[in-house]
């Protein structure tokens, strides 16, 4: 007997902690709001040059990207777009550059790279891409 | 006569004391002893890359870059990538992707990858493994894709002149394997970069072939 109430509590408790499971969860309202990290992070992603072309600069980023062995996949003039990736040990690289003019007299590099599709937060990894980059602008003016 | 054994049995053991320190090891110590080394050693294993060196240059960088790039003197940049995008197909590329403003290609084709080396380790190790419980089928390479990317640029100083860097890499996938009953799943698809100087040079010699081109090593 005392069996048999046992289980209709068990049941009771299961059907009374069902109705605290809410609906579904809502994607957060600051999901695209940018944070401080995330403004960081963009900082030492983005470099800008004295330069006029763009076409000129997007040909510098992609000599940059095959001198550190990096393979082009895209490249969209119009949109100043360049990906490219490489395989590293126990993973694959990917990296976005887009060239954009700031004003009339200067470029805006901006790059981002991913490792197993994971983003690349190292500062290190983009002061030494953008040394690459500017060896690469140097050399060809 | 079964208390004599009994009696017998410490005197053995006090006089095992001139015997091997391993002798009176059991089987947990071994297991214990064997699972430590395996900790210690995993300690060796290769540190996961950090990702300031994929931005790194390579030592090596700048004879790749003179290994994949020639100095070409044409009279169109438009003609030059024709001509690049003919040369490649002839190679058996097909081409995956172009650009026509920016001068670039990317090209790949599909070939076996079996190696002879490999398949006899993979017999030897059969044939071995056959001796024992389980039979053990290693994985080989099966397929490779060989692909190249091309880009023209024009130099700045000699509007007909211009640099035409090419770089061929394979992707390689391998076959599955199996131990006994189990299957050993193929694993992941590698990446090489070809550094092979023949490769290129063939590549420069039939492009200076298909259009009379002027090419030269820089």
């Amino acid at each position: 007997m005392l069996n048999y109430s046992y289980r209709f509590l068990f049941f009771s408790l299961v059907v009374l902690l069902q109705a605290c499971a809410g609906s579904p969860q809502k994607p957060p309202e600051d999901l695209l709001s940018l944070t401080e990290a995330q403004m960081k992070i963009r900082s030492y992603q983005s470099r800008v040059y004295d330069a006029t072309e763009q076409k000129k600069v997007l040909r510098a980023v992609v000599s940059a990207l095959m001198d550190l062995g990096f393979i082009i996949e895209r490249v969209n003039v119009p949109l100043g777009l360049v990906t490219a990736g490489k395989f590293a040990r126990d993973g694959f690289v990917e990296a976005t550059v887009t060239v954009r003019p700031k004003g009339d007299e200067r470029m805006e590099i901006r790059a981002n790279a991913l490792f197993n599709t994971r983003p690349i937060e190292d500062p290190k990894a983009y002061q030494n891409f953008f040394a690459a980059v500017q060896r690469s602008l140097f050399l060809r003016d | 006569m079964n208390r004599k054994w009994f009696g017998t049995l410490p005197i053995t053991t006090r006089s095992s004391e001139q015997r091997s320190w391993l002798a009176g090891w059991t089987g947990q110590r071994w297991i214990c002893l064997v699972l430590l080394g395996g900790i210690l050693l995993s300690g060796c294993a290769a540190a996961p890359p950090l990702p300031e060196q994929f931005f790194q240059l390579a030592p090596a960088s700048a004879r790749h870059k003179a290994l994949q790039t020639r100095m070409v003197t044409a009279a169109d940049q438009r003609e030059l990538l024709s001509a690049s995008a003919a040369v490649l197909q002839d190679l058996g590329f097909h081409i995956e992707e172009s650009v026509g403003d920016f001068a670039m290609l990317r090209a790949a084709k599909e070939r076996g990858a079996r190696e002879y080396g490999q398949e006899i380790a993979r017999v030897f190790i059969f044939l071995l493994s056959a001796l024992g419980r389980n039979t053990i089928v290693i994985p080989v390479d099966v397929q490779q894709q060989i692909a190249a990317t091309l880009v023209v640029f024009p130099e700045q100083k000699d509007a007909s002149r211009y640099r035409v860097r090419v770089v061929f890499f394979r992707k390689i996938w391998k076959s599955d394997g199996s131990s006994g009953g189990r299957t050993i799943p193929p694993g992941r698809q590698r990446m090489e970069m070809i550094y092979d100087p023949l490769i290129y040079q063939q590549f420069y010699a039939k492009l200076s072939k298909s259009m009379f081109l002027g090419i030269h090593q820089i």
